[in-house]
């Protein structure tokens, strides 16, 4: 069975580790004042590129890249701390913020080192009245002992950081839209290019990062980047001649609720498959797995014929899905995944921003179907076909075959491709909620076709057995790229 | 929206403790606008909604336009623009809840308190009579761990069953 390997998590439920003076007997700010005694700030930033750290947010991205892209010539530049965790399934920062805050803090310190921020907004979803108190109480903390504010421990820097509670909308956890709400605006996402790197919150230098890839800056730079790597997979991308080298590096705070025994946050290394994350967990609540959302409500769903996919980025995004935010959905064989389907466009029907015509009418739209559906009223029509062939009377013709149209499955899946496209990745939106409203509206239906049509046909929900409702791999190219990007091929 | 179509019942001002807490939020952000949701968060807490005379005073506070405060309040769920009860109960709803039968935490609620679920364009709807609480839906609330969870104010209520709302309710 995979061990767990708490890293991040390591000191989470040792009493009073959100006071200064716990976390400081557990090493605490001594990696921050690592950094300052011994390295340069563009050594860190280095240190960063090596260990091959990924953005834990959503969208997997280098950190060590995001923070190359910024021009060091424009002063101010911000840090914009994420931590509006929103992403149906996720929980992780939320117990950073209220057990551990300072790790957090010593985090951000390290970022603004080694980009020479004297400014960080730790963005912080307005439901967290707990963790903000804590962070808050911590970050006064932090004051008093000289860590945060003017001539930092004697080094000359001045650092500050700053809470901002956000009142409710998921969209503020896209970076952009965080950066219109941070500035005391509607959240509504801005076109990018330019980039919140180069011109991000009040037209300044931004460097937007998770909690949990903060929280992560202290490990290695403490430990140094040969350690860091050694946790995980890397891989050879084949994309380039020679191959270069893909990192997942590092430990992952999976978040797994449903149908499993003991939901929770397990930290272990990236690269894990679901069915040793189910057994991690306390195993299945249930007889089968029927399906398994391995990144947030945004991803694409994978089946039973799936659970050996290794959880990191690469693996995801190769089977056509994504690791996302970390959050993992269990469903077993009593759910009906129309049903599921119908509460998560709901979900982004609610939260789309409303900006851009496909997304803001798509989204209710894709939700007015499944409902539709779901209600036993999905539309279908038996239609006959001219089939040209030899006809009953032996004579070439009309062989007047019939064949059923689900018409509402096809409406469906040509609707969300309209918001964003599944197959060719491309987009008709600002920001890629669209794709997350796609991704998912387009995967059941392909995956769990039979469950979809079984419920249009019967004129009600019918649960599948798991066999009966899943698409077989082969026989679907839902599990494969339609259009295989080139540079995707023979990865 | 010009002053005077604004009709003002009440007139909003920050009481003491908030007016500190207001000072020290203007002075983190570069441009005052910034402090819009802090500051809104503040005001609703003093006054239980954000009325016309809140967003006037904040308008004023941030020096920017009584619609561009209109503007954003219209759009976050958590400010409301009509009274609430004492009591705002959030019920989540949200996948990883609904898999541990939230809806049946939700019935339950709303056949203890005899009101229906509010909108967010019609609070009235979800609020009992005596004022008291405001039953809503919201989205998920990162607790998917110990689902089923609501939200009562500030404060988390996980791994609900009806029998535990109802201790939750009767020790409030
Ligand atoms: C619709 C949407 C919602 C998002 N929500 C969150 C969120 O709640 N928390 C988060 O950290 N990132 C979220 N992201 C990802 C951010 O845009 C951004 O990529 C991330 O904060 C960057 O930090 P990282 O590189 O450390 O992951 C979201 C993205 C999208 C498109
Ligand atoms: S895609 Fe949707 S959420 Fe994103 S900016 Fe457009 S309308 Fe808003
Ligand atoms: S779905 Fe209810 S807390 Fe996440």
């Amino acid at each position: 069975m995979a061990e767990e390997k708490r890293i991040l998590y390591e000191h989470l439920d040792v009493p009073d580790i959100n006071t200064f003076d716990v976390f400081r007997q557990y090493d605490g700010y001594t990696r921050f004042e690592k950094a300052i005694a011994e390295y340069q700030p563009e050594d860190i930033a280095k240190m960063v590129m090596d260990s091959g750290l990924k953005g834990r947010g959503g969208a997997g991205f280098s950190t060590g890249l995001k923070w190359s892209f910024v021009p060091k010539d424009i002063k101010p530049c911000y840090l914009c701390c994420n931590a509006d965790e929103s992403e149906p399934g996720t929980f992780s920062n939320r117990y950073v913020l209220e057990k551990n805050p300072h790790l957090l803090i010593e985090g951000i310190l390290i970022c603004c080192y080694a980009m020479g921020i004297e400014t960080t907004y730790v963005y912080i979803r307005g439901e967290f009245t707990l963790g903000k108190k804590m962070l808050d109480a911590a970050i006064k903390e932090a004051y008093e002992k000289g860590y945060l504010g003017k001539d930092v421990r004697g080094t000359g820097l001045n650092i500050d950081i700053y809470t901002h509670p956000g009142a409710g909308a998921y969209i503020c956890g896209e970076e952009t839209g965080l950066i219109e709400s941070l500035e005391g605006k509607r959240g509504q996402p801005r076109n990018k290019p330019p980039f919140p790197a180069v011109e991000g919150v009040f037209g300044k230098p931004t460097v937007v990062q998770n909690v949990e890839t903060l929280c992560n800056l202290p490990f290695i730079v403490g430990n140094g980047v040969e350690w860091y790597t050694q946790m995980g997979p890397t891989y050879a991308d084949t994309r380039s001649d020679p191959p270069t080298p893909d990192p997942n590096t590092g430990t992952k705070l999976y978040c797994i609720s449903g149908d499993v025994n003991e939901p929770g946050v397990y930290e272990l290394e990236l690269g894990l498959t679901s069915t040793e994350l189910i057994e991690v967990a306390g195993g299945l609540r249930g007889e089968e797995v029927k399906a398994v959302i391995p990144g947030g409500s945004s991803a694409p769903i994978l089946t039973h014929y799936e659970l050996d996919t290794r959880l990191d980025f690469t693996s995801l995004t190769l089977a056509k899905s994504m690791l996302g935010s970390g959050g993992i959905i269990v469903m077993n064989e009593t759910r009906n995944i129309v049903d599921c389907l119908l509460n998560i466009m709901k979900f982004y029907a609610h939260e789309s921003c409303g900006q851009c015509t496909p997304c803001r009418w798509g989204t209710p739209w894709v939700r007015d179907i499944v409902q539709r559906i779901a209600d036993g009223n999905g539309r279908k029509s038996t239609i006959t076909r001219p089939k040209f062939g030899v006809a009953e009377n032996g004579r070439w013709g009309d062989t007047g075959e019939t064949e059923e149209i689900y018409e509402d499955l096809d409406l469906l899946e040509s609707v969300a491709n309209n918001i964003a496209n599944v197959d060719t990745m491309t987009w008709n939106t600002i920001c890629v909620f669209g794709i997350a409203v796609s991704w998912p509206a387009v995967s059941y239906m392909r995956k769990f076709r039979p469950e979809f049509e079984a419920a249009i046909r019967e004129g009600k929900l019918v649960t599948l057995s798991v066999a009966e409702a899943t698409v077989p791999p082969e026989e679907n190219y839902a599990y494969q790229q339609r259009f295989v990007p080139k540079e995707f091929a023979d990865l | 929206m010009s002053d005077e179509l604004i009709q003002i019942e009440t007139p909003f001002a920050f009481n003491e403790e908030n007016q500190r807490a207001f000072d020290a939020l203007i002075g983190r952000y570069p441009v005052k606008e910034a402090a819009m949701l802090p500051t809104l968060h503040l005001a609703q807490r003093q006054a239980g909604y954000i009325t016309p005379a809140v967003m006037k005073y904040v308008a004023e506070q941030l020096e920017v336009s009584v619609m561009k405060v209109k503007d954003v309040v219209t759009f976050y769920p958590m400010f409301f623009e009509e009274p609430v009860g004492e009591y705002v109960i959030r019920v989540c709803h949200t996948l990883p809840c609904a898999l541990q039968d939230c809806q049946v935490v939700l019935e339950h609620l709303k056949e203890k308190l005899g009101t229906d679920v509010a909108s967010e364009t019609n609070l009235a709807k979800g609020t009992t009579a005596d004022s008291k609480f405001t039953l809503m839906k919201v989205e998920c609330l990162a607790s998917c761990d110990v689902a089923p969870v609501i939200m009562i104010n500030d404060d988390l209520y996980k791994n609900l069953t009806p029998e535990k709302v109802d201790e939750i309710l009767d020790n409030l």
